[in-house]
C-alpha cells in the first residue's frame, strides 16, 4: 500500500474537492478544505518538497484558513447546509464521487490511460527515491532564488496583494 | 473615490498591462492579467448602485475563468516543453485551450456574450477603459503566440464574431451596447489576419482604439447613452453633430477615412493567401455593422429626430474636457493616405 500510497492521497484530494465544489455552507467547505490542504501536504511531501509541505500547513491552513474560519463564523446563518440537507448538494457530491469512483477503476484495470498526459497504469503513480537529493533540500534553495534571482516576482507579488487589498476596502466600502 | 487610492489602482492597471506585454515568462503573464482584472473591478464599480455591481460580477466570472483556463493551458504547455518561455506553444491542446482563454478574454464569439452586458452595466468613461485598454494585453500574448494556432479554430471564432458583431448591435438603441457589438465584430477582423500576416493585427487594434475613444469621448462630451439623447446633439454642439457623422463611418469602414484602411490591409492579406470567400463573407458582415452606424448618424446629424417639443432642449451641464478630442478625432478620419507607410514595418 505504501508504494502506492501518491495515488491513494490524490484520490481523497479530489473527493475532498467534490466535497467542497458541491457548495455546502462555508463552514463545511472550510472543513474539507482542511482535509485537502493537509491530503495536498502529503502528496508533495512524498516528491520530496518538505519545505513546501510545510508552508502549506502552516501558512495555508494555519494562516489563510483560519481567518476564513473566523469570517465565514462571524457570517453563518441559523441552519448551514450541509451535504445531507439538500438534494441538490447531496445530488452534485454524489455525481462527483461517482465520477472520481469510476475514474480510479478505469485507471486500475486498465493498462493504459491517456487523458492530456499519459501514465500507464498505478505504477507510474508510485515515487522511487533515487537517492541522493544532495546536501541542500529543493525547497530552501527555491526560497533563496526567489529572493535573489527572482526579486521582480517578490515586487509584483507584493504590490498585488497591496492593491488586493485596496480593492476589497473599495469595493465593500460602497458609497 | 479618494483620489490618492484611484491613482493607484488605475496605474496598477496600467502595470498588469505593461507586466503581461513586457514579460517572458507564462507565469508572470498570467500574474498580470490576474493583477490587471482586480485592479479594474472597483473601476468598473465607480457609481455604487446595483447594475454596476452585477457588471463587474459578471466581468469578474469570466475573465477569472478565462484566466484559469490560461493557466491550465501554460501548465500543460510545461508538461510537454519543460520550460516556462513564451515561445510558439507545441502541444497542440495547450494551444487550443489558450487560445479559448485569449478569445474569453478579449470577447470573441462564442464567448462574447459578456461584453454588451457588461458595458451596459457602467458608465462611459469605465465602458472607454473595458473596451480599448482591457484589449491590449491578451492581443498582445495572441500575436506573440500566433504562429502556433489551429487556424481552423481561429478564422471560426474571427468570421462568427463579425457577425454576431453585425447582427446583435442591429436592435439596439443603447449607445454602450452598440459600441459593445462594434467592439466584437473589430475583435473578429483583427484574429481574422493573426495567423496571416500579425502586423495587420496591431495595425487594425490601433486604428480600432482611435476610433473607439473618439467615439466614447463625444458621447462623454454630448452626455449621452441613447440614440434618442445622442440625436438632440444639434441642439448643443452642433460641430459634434459633423464630428459624429465623421468618425462613425469612418467605423464602418467607409473610404477615404481611416477606418478603411485595415479593412482593405486585411482583405489584401487574405487574397494573397488563396482565401477569397473568407474576405468576401468578412466584407458583406462588415456591411451589418455599417447599417447601425448609419442608423445613428441618421438620428443624429442628417436629421432632426422626431421627439416632443420640451424635449427638444438638452441640459446644459457644465462643458467637460477632453482631453485630445481634436488629434483624435483627426486621426480616426484622415489616416488614410499614410496606407503606403505600412512599408516600412518588418
Amino acid at each position: 500500500m505504501m508504494t502506492y500510497i501518491v495515488f491513494i492521497l490524490s484520490v481523497i484530494f479530489v473527493v475532498s474537492f467534490v466535497g467542497f465544489s458541491s457548495k455546502p455552507s462555508p463552514i463545511y467547505g472550510g472543513l474539507v478544505l482542511i482535509v485537502s490542504g493537509g491530503v495536498g501536504c502529503g502528496i508533495i511531501m512524498n516528491f520530496g518538497g518538505s519545505f513546501l509541505g510545510l508552508m502549506v500547513f502552516l501558512i495555508y491552513l494555519g494562516g489563510m484558513l483560519v481567518v476564513f474560519g473566523y469570517t465565514t463564523a462571524m457570517a453563518t446563518e441559523q441552519y448551514p447546509e450541509v451535504w445531507v440537507s439538500n438534494t441538490t448538494v447531496m445530488g452534485v457530491f454524489l455525481l462527483g464521487l461517482l465520477m472520481e469512483v469510476m475514474l480510479v477503476l478505469y485507471v486500475l484495470k486498465s493498462e493504459e490511460v491517456g487523458v492530456v498526459f499519459k501514465f500507464s497504469g498505478v505504477g507510474d503513480w508510485a515515487i522511487y527515491d533515487t537517492g541522493d537529493s544532495g546536501v541542500f533540500s529543493e525547497g530552501i534553495m527555491g526560497v533563496a532564488a526567489l529572493y535573489s534571482y527572482g526579486a521582480w516576482v517578490v515586487i509584483v507579488t507584493g504590490w498585488s496583494l497591496f492593491v488586493g487589498v485596496l480593492v476589497i476596502l473599495e469595493v465593500t466600502r460602497g458609497d | 473615490m479618494n483620489p490618492l487610492i484611484f491613482t493607484t489602482i488605475l496605474m496598477t492597471v496600467l502595470l498588469g498591462t505593461m507586466i503581461v506585454m513586457m514579460s517572458s515568462h507564462w507565469l508572470m503573464i498570467w500574474i498580470g492579467f490576474e493583477m490587471n482584472l482586480l485592479a479594474i473591478i472597483p473601476i468598473l464599480m465607480k457609481k455604487y448602485n446595483p447594475r454596476t455591481m452585477e457588471a463587474s460580477t459578471k466581468y469578474f466570472l469570466t475573465q477569472a475563468t478565462a484566466s484559469m483556463l490560461l493557466m491550465m493551458a501554460i501548465i500543460i504547455n510545461l508538461m510537454h516543453s519543460g520550460q516556462w518561455t513564451i515561445t510558439k506553444v507545441f502541444n497542440p491542446t495547450a494551444s487550443i485551450i489558450m487560445t479559448s482563454a485569449l478569445a474569453m478574454k478579449l470577447g470573441l464569439t462564442p464567448f462574447h456574450f459578456w461584453v454588451p452586458e457588461v458595458t451596459q452595466g457602467i458608465s462611459l468613461t469605465s465602458g472607454l477603459i473595458l473596451l480599448t485598454w482591457q484589449k491590449l494585453a491578451p492581443m498582445s500574448i495572441l500575436y506573440q503566440i500566433s504562429p502556433s494556432i489551429n487556424l481552423n479554430i481561429l478564422l471560426t471564432m474571427a468570421v462568427l464574431s463579425i457577425l454576431v458583431g453585425g447582427w446583435g448591435g442591429l436592435n439596439q438603441t443603447q449607445l454602450r451596447k452598440i459600441m459593445a457589438y462594434s467592439s466584437i465584430a473589430h475583435m473578429g477582423w483583427m484574429t481574422a489576419v493573426l495567423a496571416y500576416n500579425p502586423t495587420l493585427t496591431m495595425l487594425n487594434m490601433l486604428i480600432y482604439i482611435m476610433m473607439t475613444l473618439t467615439m466614447f469621448m463625444l458621447f462623454i462630451h454630448s452626455s449621452s447613452t441613447t440614440t434618442l439623447s445622442l440625436s438632440h446633439t444639434w441642439n448643443k454642439t452642433p460641430l459634434t453633430t459633423t464630428l459624429i457623422l465623421i468618425t462613425l463611418l469612418s467605423m464602418g469602414g467607409l473610404p477615404p477615412l481611416s477606418g478603411f484602411m485595415p479593412k482593405w490591409m486585411i482583405i489584401q492579406e487574405l487574397t494573397k493567401n488563396n482565401s477569397i470567400i473568407l474576405p468576401t463573407l468578412m466584407a458583406i458582415m462588415a456591411l451589418l455593422n455599417l447599417y447601425f452606424y448609419m442608423r445613428l448618424t441618421y438620428s443624429t446629424s442628417l436629421t432632426m429626430f422626431p421627439s416632443t417639443n420640451n424635449m427638444k432642449m438638452k441640459w446644459q451641464f457644465e462643458t467637460k474636457r477632453i482631453t485630445f478630442l481634436p488629434p483624435l478625432i483627426v486621426m480616426s478620419s484622415l489616416l488614410l493616405p499614410l496606407t503606403p507607410m505600412l512599408s516600412i514595418l518588418d
